[in-house]
This record gives structure tokens, C-alpha cells and sequence, in this order.
């Protein structure tokens, strides 16, 4: 099965917080452009990662050919032609910034789209940049009219709720307000994640996927039970079976309980592969751990 | 829109309005929050019941709100004005005046009075150039002496138009302006609007149910949760080129995308009013 995602890293800071230091990452058969990365680091404002870093907000960069990006070859050759960068804050420090990467040929159809408010500046949630790989513009267009408010749409429920919001059909009835345009282009799930930031501005990441090329091959979210003590499955889903029972749903973290309860611990993303965990924290402090299986 | 639209001119802060029922407290609004910038043109739509006319009359200053405050180029809204028109679905005409004896009433409350220390009431003379400039401005120079009962919906509309502008109001509030009216007349005034606005380039507010209406006239589109507890969901940017021409936007593909954003709000999302009935 083919995803949308086709490669996701993550960078952690080194030891003296100068650098961005290699954390792992799945790289499926893109085996050179992992070979290219492995050994890099980046300073603040340096490449993709290092650009987040001195951003504090996520990145979308559209074209990885002709800009900062460092690795553009190798991304080249592997058919890779967009990376989203994402700080994620454990506190007021950086634990980690996670870059995903997508290519643009007709098989791999998607878009992904950052969603940003300033609550100073009003209380509309807009687009900020998205790319929108093969889909055309017809969804693209109506993206980039159009403002949330908390709440309302993909982008706004995850606002609302600091936890990542998927939707598993974006058809007629599952609350996804531009349910139309995106069918027309062969999109039929969304998944939201709010993302970090220190400076109290709001962004969520909406990755919006076809049939064919799902986000990933299964998706869950795990958020701590009111004792803080077990993680438990909120939501999951596969592409093969489904959503997911709530049977097996528990897992006991702590530093060595896996790769789910080390990114909740942590707040930085572990790799088991095929899958990546993620802590989710939107405020600075890790509310859940989206796992997503390749 | 043009650049001059960056300005906050109506700024809506926090608002919420409460009203007190036979069964108790009802809230019609929660956390409004907009803003309107000086020449806009913004739509209210939202289904029956999601208090897009309780928004429009506390823009009117016709009714308080429980919380929040509404701000005027710069001034609290603290009541009417007549730097806030209002034309409401029923025309609201002296029904034994005549056409310009009905623009006459408002243009003499305005203008014949002092406006401020100092200043001189308008002549009689001058009223009258205002009445007739108004009448004319709506294409209803010719049925100026009839009285409501002589003239058709459309061209009452047409009065009720032409009384708020004589006003020189800075903002022109609107409340279904055109729901009452047959289809073919109601294209006809939303087309005398579109060229009035775009004369006076009045800054304006309209409540409306129709999809069609609010994506051509407007800037932007306020759409309006369900009530009760009804607040802003989402608000849609219109960027269509003004002048605006009925009959070529119709094979417009933004257009065509617009209005598909619009029901896709109303009748997917916020669907659970027709739902019920």
C-alpha cells in the first residue's frame, strides 16, 4: 500500500542546544535520501528543521528544488517533492522537530494544510500555506477563502480540542466543510493535529488524503487517563480493518514501556518500525501520542 | 475588495445577547467577534433562529447586548443613529405619504436640525435636492407623488432603499431587504444595489437566506451556527472583481465554487434545522 506520507524524520537538539542533531526517522525505500541524512545537523535557521527551529511554528516548503532545503538531490531522486517541518515544545524548550515529507506524482494524491491564528490579531483561524500535490485547485481555492472560527471545520476541531481530529470519510454528513471540493479531487479522509508553539498563536496541520494513498497505513492517538498513569487509545484506525476495537488498547509508559509511553514521557517521537510515535503539544505540555504505522 | 478595506470601522467585541422568555433565560448569541472594515460588504446567513437579525439590531443599535460592546468608527454603539440605516424585509412606509414624502421624513429628521454646535440647519430647498438626488439614485423619480398603496413590493423596497441613503448613513443595515420579493424583481434591486454601493461606497451589513444573493453582492459571507447559543462558524472571503455582472458570474467557476461553499455549510453542517421539520 502506497501512502501519502512518503518519508517522516525527526531532529532532536544536541546536548548543548547549538544544534539539531539526527533522531530517526522511517524512510520506507527511499534508501538514498536516507543515506543523505543521517550524518547532518542543523543550526538554528539552517535547512528545513533548523528553519522551524528559528521559526517556532511549522513550515510548509513546497519546493524542495531552488530554496534552503539541503538534501534536494537525493529528495529528487527518491520522487520527493515537499517537507513540512513541525517544532514540537516540551515546556519552553524544543524536544524535537519532526519533517514529512511527500511527492507530487499522480499516484500519491493529498494535501496538507497549515491552519494558523493570532488571538491578538482576531479570531479567525486562516490558511497559512498548504500544499496540494496533484488535486488541482478546485479544493485549493475554497482553502484559501475561507476562515474558521474555534470549533467549525477540521482545522477549528482541532483548535477547539488540542487533540488531533480525524475524519474518516469527508462525504456527505461527516462535518467537513469543504466536503465537496475534496471528493471532486479524490480526497476522502482528514486528520488535524495542533500543533506547538510558544507565543500562544494557534496552528493545526490538516493532512487530507485520497482512497488510494492513504496518510498512513493505520493511525492511532493515546492520551493519558486522569491519573496520568496508562496511556489509552482514543481513536484508531487501519486502512485494512478499519476503525479499531477498543480491545488492547492499553499500554503503561514510562522510559522503558515502548515507544508510546517514551514520546509521551519524553515529548519526542520514537521510532518502532514501521511505526513512528509523536507526542502531541499543543500548549508546550504533551496532552497524546499519535502513532502512525507505514 | 478595495485597499481601503483594511480599516476596523464596526467592530463587534465578545458580544453575547440573552433574552428573557415565559420559560426562562434564551441565548440567542455567544462570542461574536467581527469585525467590518470601512466600504465592506458582508452577508449574514445562517439558518431560521441563528440570530442574524438579533446581530443586525444590536448593529442598529435597536437592542443592548447581554455582554460585549459593539463600536462604531470609534464610538460605542449605545443606541440609534442615523449614521446607521436600516431597511428591514417589510418595507416600513408611512402608507399615507407619498413616495418622496416618505425620503423627505428621514431626510428632514437628519438634515433639518442642526448637526452639531455651530452648525445650520439644512433649507428647505437643499432637503429637497437631498429627497430628489435619493428618488433618483433608486430609479423612482417617476412614482415620486404615489403614494405605497399605488406602487408595486419592489418599488416600496425601493423607497425604503432610498430613505436610508438619503441619510448619508456611514453604515446601510439591511434585514432580508429582498426576502419578500418575487425572483425576477429581487434580481433586478440586488443589480440596483450592486451599482449603488459601488457609487457610494457605502459600507454594509445584510441579513439574508439566499446563497445567491450574498455571494454576489458581498465581500464576505458571515455563516452563522444554529441556534440557540448561535455564533460565527465560518466566514467565507468573496475576491470576485467589482463591477459585478449577474449574467457572467453565473459560469464563473469561483463563483459556482463559492456558492458550493456556502450550501455545503448550510445543508451539511449546520443541516439539523430541516432535519427536524
Amino acid at each position: 500500500m502506497k501512502t501519502f506520507i512518503r518519508v517522516i524524520e525527526f531532529w532532536v537538539p544536541s546536548d548543548d542546544r547549538s544544534l539539531l542533531e539526527f533522531g530517526g526517522g522511517l524512510f520506507g525505500p527511499a534508501t538514498r535520501f536516507a543515506a543523505a541524512t543521517r550524518d547532518l545537523c542543523f543550526g538554528r535557521g539552517e535547512g528545513l528543521p533548523g528553519q522551524a527551529w528559528d521559526a517556532g511554528r511549522p513550515i510548509v516548503l513546497k519546493d524542495l528544488e531552488g530554496s534552503y532545503f539541503r538534501r534536494a538531490a537525493a529528495a529528487r531522486a527518491e520522487g520527493l517533492t515537499c517537507g513540512i517541518a513541525v517544532p514540537i515544545y516540551k515546556g519552553k524548550d524544543l524536544s524535537s522537530v519532526v519533517v514529512i515529507f511527500c511527492g507530487d506524482d499522480a499516484e500519491h494524491a493529498g494535501a496538507i494544510e497549515l491552519w494558523g491564528n493570532d488571538p491578538a490579531e482576531s479570531k479567525d483561524m486562516n490558511l497559512v500555506d498548504g500544499y496540494y500535490g496533484s488535486t488541482g485547485d478546485t479544493f485549493e481555492f475554497i482553502s484559501r477563502s475561507i476562515s474558521f472560527r474555534r470549533g467549525n471545520g477540521l482545522p477549528g476541531m482541532a483548535w477547539e480540542r488540542q487533540t488531533p481530529v480525524f475524519l474518516p470519510d469527508l462525504g456527505k454528513g461527516s462535518g467537513f466543510l469543504r466536503a465537496d471540493g475534496a471528493v471532486k479531487v479524490g480526497i476522502n479522509r482528514g486528520f488535524a493535529i495542533p500543533c506547538s508553539t510558544l507565543d500562544g498563536s494557534n496552528f493545526v496541520m490538516a493532512f487530507l488524503s485520497a482512497l488510494a494513498t492513504p496518510l498512513a497505513r493505520r493511525i492511532e492517538v493515546w492520551e493519558p487517563d486522569a491519573g496520568g498513569t496508562q496511556l489509552h487509545r482514543s481513536f484508531g484506525f487501519s486502512e485494512v480493518e478499519g476503525e479499531l476495537t477498543a480491545a488492547d488498547t492499553t499500554a503503561i509508559y514510562g522510559t522503558a514501556a515502548g515507544a508510546l509511553g517514551q514520546a509521551f514521557a519524553s515529548g519526542r517521537p520514537f521510532v518502532v518500525e514501521p511505526m513512528i510515535a509523536i507526542p502531541m503539544a499543543p500548549q508546550g505540555h504533551v496532552t497524546a501520542v499519535m502513532a502512525l504505522h507505514f | 475588495m478595495s485597499d481601503s478595506l483594511t480599516t476596523k470601522y464596526i467592530e463587534i467585541q465578545n458580544v453575547e445577547q440573552t433574552f428573557k422568555t415565559k420559560k426562562g433565560l434564551f441565548p440567542a448569541l455567544r462570542d461574536i467577534n467581527l469585525t467590518v472594515a470601512k466600504g465592506e460588504f458582508v452577508a449574514l446567513i445562517g439558518h431560521s433562529g441563528c440570530g442574524k437579525s438579533t446581530l443586525l439590531n444590536l448593529i442598529a443599535g435597536l437592542t443592548m447586548p447581554t455582554q460585549g460592546s459593539l463600536i462604531c468608527a470609534n464610538r460605542e454603539i449605545a443606541g440609534p443613529g442615523p449614521e446607521r440605516a436600516v431597511v428591514f424585509q417589510n418595507h416600513s412606509l408611512l402608507p399615507w405619504l407619498t413616495c418622496y414624502e416618505n425620503v423627505y421624513l428621514g431626510v428632514e429628521r437628519v438634515f433639518g436640525e442642526p448637526r452639531g454646535p455651530g452648525a445650520r440647519a439644512e433649507s428647505r430647498a437643499q432637503l429637497k435636492q437631498r429627497t430628489d438626488a435619493a428618488l433618483a439614485l433608486v430609479g423612482l423619480t417617476p412614482a415620486a407623488q404615489k403614494r405605497p398603496g399605488e406602487i408595486s413590493g419592489g418599488m416600496k423596497q425601493r423607497v425604503g432603499i432610498a430613505r436610508a441613503l438619503a441619510m448619508e448613513p456611514k453604515v446601510l443595515l439591511m434585514d432580508e431587504p429582498f426576502g419578500a420579493l418575487d425572483a425576477l424583481t429581487r434580481a433586478r434591486l440586488q443589480d440596483e444595489l450592486l451599482a449603488i454601493v459601488q457609487k457610494t461606497q457605502s459600507t454594509v451589513v445584510m441579513v439574508t437566506h439566499d446563497v445567491d444573493e450574498a455571494v454576489l453582492l458581498s465581500d464576505r459571507i458571515v455563516m452563522m451556527t444554529n441556534g440557540p447559543s448561535a455564533t460565527i462558524g465560518e466566514i467565507l472571503r468573496i475576491n470576485l472583481e467589482r463591477p459585478r455582472k449577474r449574467v457572467e458570474l453565473a459560469e464563473d467557476r469561483h463563483y459556482v465554487q463559492y456558492r458550493k461553499a456556502v450550501i455545503d455549510f448550510l445543508y451539511t453542517r449546520q443541516s439539523h434545522v430541516e432535519k427536524a421539520a
